[in-house]
């Protein structure tokens, strides 16, 4: 009995670490989702933003400047993406499974010339955890995590940026008829999209891991492409499907002291985004325009 | 000294001159109608006002002083407002979000959502409008839809409003409604621009007209002429040559047997009620007419009789048989389809005129030998209905995305009607069609019901529903509210049944 007390206690608690990565990612989605733009590319932010915050902290042997150089990996990554995508109105799916794809080839090729190692990196220092009564200690990126989306809230339906940003989602026609500059919003909302897409990477590898691995994002950014549909494009529904994804994502770890086999659970998180796409998504309206590119007049 | 002043406006994209020195003026406080058919450069016109477009050449004054319009912006600022014919607003988001977007009014750093509100609500009572400010778009009725967009450019204190067929989805309650707000505007000193192809309309409401045609001016009549004007005037003004509009009433036939009849016709959609239990017969030589306000079932109702959506229930018999299956089928059996959207229902873009007039008939024996197309015959069958149909096109090979919607709708037309013998289910046929091509339509439809083919219309403009029905259907919320002849029917009273009212007396059957 207190096996199993024990095991949901520390699925709920690894759940909210798992679920941090995939909340920040999810957050910046929903900037790039808000301003007609799928947030494809996710996958490939996380994982450039998780290997430059290692290659930063490997150098300077300061995490908080691994997490700016993740950052600015990630919105650099978002800003190309953004052009492709506004500038020369590529297919959105397209742009965003390509800078997947180079994320990936990139980081791979990256690690080889950096570490000559193509497993791993070496190990870095991480962010520090602050003490919090009743919840023990917990990163302190969780604590920046409540408050980004607690601001975004406010940016997103409290400010005129915001309005704007919504209309250009649902109708970029009527938000450009009325004189609103869509694409510096939209560049704006992918980069926005990358630094956080970029955070919830280095969080990955200097905060819960201490070094970089191959592909070590594993298709995180996809899921929280479905986090965002769960939580309705809404910056605090978005916390609780992170938390809700995080323990699916832990719950395979808490698992494996059962004799079940490993690669049946590691498809636990990609069953639930699953389910979740086919079920839920039918409910939820995604911003009108999302994913079709604006023709010049 | 006027408003505006337009002088001289040039306007070239390739190949073609939209707009060839065009000038206007126009007063403080009037209504001015700028008149003319599809592509006649009026749109262009109003979109160099409103700084979409960039002329060649030319100078716009707007109260005597000369100005540089370069994008909606800065005509915004100068008191330009534009209300286009395809709304431009945030579905999902509610009237007063959609209002003040892009001038919001602020209150420390966040947007004032109160203040705006109370503004919107004191516009609201002093023009005569009906829409709740709290209210969902994705809610509104057309007409309310088009009051917001009206209340975009008042809020942004537009003095210049220039209207794009704003009648053209209305009912004739909303067109009423409508013409008093625009009275009301312009008693506050508003000066308004509509943009219009009709002619009737013009008389009611406007003070002075322009009218444009193949990018010139062609004629303009003043306020103290307004009387002598008639619409025929108007309408060579417009087409170029002395076309009188035909007068279309004629004595009517006895229609033959019953030949197109569905039953208890019902249609859900997540538990939406869609269709609901519609039962219409066609006779021979008929042409039935569905009016509505767009939405309402109409759409469904072509494509469950066309076999493109497979209804809950429904007994469809042609000359007595019962149709069944899919698509195919209900082409093999006779029933031709017009869809309301040719380029996603009716025609192939990237493929050619040859190919689109064999579409949905490519495998019948005319055109096809054991899964081998028959290319001769296919070219000259083209060719022959290229002249006949005048589709404006070099040839046969021509790609349809490199023809005007108009010609495009031709292709449609032909194929149609070469191949349908007995029903033909056509929807907004003369949707995005100049007047010329639009009377072509309609003796092509009348020689259908001369020949004993059934027809039925669907069309959001009432006009084109009294001029070829013989009998008239309205729909409301996925019924049948009201089913007569045409001559015991009333615009008003259409209009009434349209918008969800009552007539006293019930329908009757004309199939009993």
């Amino acid at each position: 009995m207190s096996d199993v007390l024990n095991m949901i206690q520390s699925i709920l608690f690894s759940a909210f670490r798992m679920g941090v990565p995939l909340a920040f990612a999810a957050l910046g989605g929903i900037y790039s989702s808000r301003a007609g733009i799928v947030a494809m590319g996710l996958e490939g932010m996380m994982l450039t933003g998780a290997f430059s915050a290692t290659y930063v902290t490997y150098l300077t042997n300061n995490p908080w400047f691994g997490l700016l150089g993740g950052m600015i990996a990630g919105m650099l990554l978002a800003m190309f993406e953004g052009i492709l995508i506004v500038r020369y109105k590529l297919n959105q799916v397209i742009g965003g499974v390509g800078i997947n794809l180079l994320a990936l080839g990139g980081t791979n090729l990256l690690m080889q010339m950096v570490w000559d190692n193509r497993g791993k990196s070496p190990l870095v220092p991480t962010i520090g955890k602050v003490n919090i009564p009743g919840l023990g200690s917990v990163s302190v990126l969780l604590i920046l995590l409540i408050v980004l989306a607690i601001a975004s809230w406010f940016l997103i339906y409290k400010t005129a940026w915001g309005l704007r940003l919504r209309v250009i989602g649902e109708n970029p026609q009527a938000a450009r008829s009325l004189g609103i500059k869509t694409n510096q919003i939209q560049y704006t909302a992918m980069a926005v999209c990358g630094m956080l897409s970029g955070l919830a990477g280095s969080y990955m590898c200097i905060d819960q891991l201490d070094f970089f691995s191959r592909n070590v994002t594993a298709g995180r950014g996809y899921i929280a492409m479905s986090i965002d549909i769960l939580g309705r494009y809404h910056p605090l529904g978005i916390l609780a499907g992170g938390v809700l994804f995080g323990a699916a994502d832990a719950s395979q770890v808490a698992l494996q002291r059962f004799n079940i086999s490993g690669q049946l659970l590691k498809m636990i998180p990609y069953l639930v985004t699953l389910l979740v796409i086919v079920f839920a998504v039918k409910h939820v309206k995604a911003p009108a325009s999302l994913g079709k590119n604006m023709n010049e007049e | 000294m006027s408003i505006v002043n337009l002088k001289d406006i040039v306007k070239t994209y390739p190949n073609v001159t939209a707009l060839d020195h065009v000038s206007m003026k126009i007063e403080k406080g009037e209504i001015h109608a700028l008149l003319g058919e599809n592509g006649a450069g009026k749109s262009t016109l109003m979109k160099v006002l409103y700084g979409m477009t960039r002329p060649d050449s030319g100078e716009i004054e707007i109260n005597g002083t000369l100005v540089e319009i370069q994008n909606p912006m800065q005509a915004i600022n100068i008191g330009i407002g534009m209300v286009h014919q395809h709304f431009m607003l945030a579905e999902a988001m509610n009237v007063v979000e959609n209002i003040i977007v892009g001038s919001e009014p602020k209150k420390n750093g966040r947007v004032d959502y109160y203040q705006a509100k109370q503004e919107i609500e004191k516009m609201i009572q002093k023009f005569g409008f009906s829409v709740s400010p709290d209210a969902l778009v994705e809610d509104l009725t057309v007409g309310e839809k088009q009051q917001v967009e009206i209340l975009k450019t008042l809020y942004r204190s537009a003095e210049i409003l220039i209207l794009d067929e704003p009648t053209a989805v209305l009912s004739p309650q909303e067109v009423e409604r409508f013409f008093e707000v625009l009275k009301r505007m312009k008693s506050d000193g508003k000066s308004c621009i509509i943009i219009t192809h009709k002619l009737y309309e013009v008389f009611q409401i406007a003070d002075r007209i322009t009218v444009m045609r193949d990018g010139v001016v062609t004629g303009q009549v003043e306020p103290e002429n307004m009387i002598k004007t008639s619409v025929n005037q108007l309408a060579n003004y417009m087409v170029g040559k002395t076309t009188a509009i035909t007068n279309h009433a004629q004595e009517r036939k006895v229609y033959g047997d019953i030949c197109f009849e569905v039953e208890e016709l019902s249609c859900k959609n997540e538990n939406k009620v869609i269709l609901d239990d519609i039962s219409l017969c066609i006779r021979k030589g008929e042409i039935l007419g569905i009016a509505g306000v767009e939405g309402n079932g109409q759409s469904e109702l072509v494509k469950a009789l066309t076999g493109l959506l497979k209804p809950n229930s429904m007994i469809l018999k042609l000359d007595g048989k019962t149709v069944k299956g899919t698509t195919k089928d209900f082409i093999k059996q006779g029933i031709g389809h017009i869809p309301e959207d040719r380029l996603k229902y009716a025609v192939a873009e990237n493929m050619s005129i040859a190919e689109n007039l064999v579409l949905g008939y490519q495998d019948s024996e005319e055109y096809c030998k054991k899964g081998i197309m028959k290319l001769k015959k296919i070219k000259s069958m083209s060719a022959g209905r290229i002249e006949k149909y005048r589709i404006k096109a070099p040839d046969f090979k021509t790609l349809i995305n490199q023809l005007s919607g108009g010609n495009q709708q031709k292709v449609v037309v032909a194929r149609v009607f070469e191949e349908t013998s007995k029903v033909l289910i056509c929807s907004q046929l003369t949707r995005g069609v100049d007047i010329s091509t639009s009377e072509f339509f309609y003796s092509l439809l009348r020689a259908f019901g001369e020949s004993g083919g059934a027809t039925l219309l669907v069309s959001s403009d009432l006009e084109e529903i009294f001029t070829l029905s013989d009998t008239i259907a309205v729909m409301y919320k996925g019924k049948i509210a009201g089913l007569r002849k045409k001559e015991d029917f009333t615009r008003e009273e259409v209009g009434i049944l349209m918008t969800g009212g009552r007539l006293d007396t019930g329908k009757e059957d004309h199939c009993g």
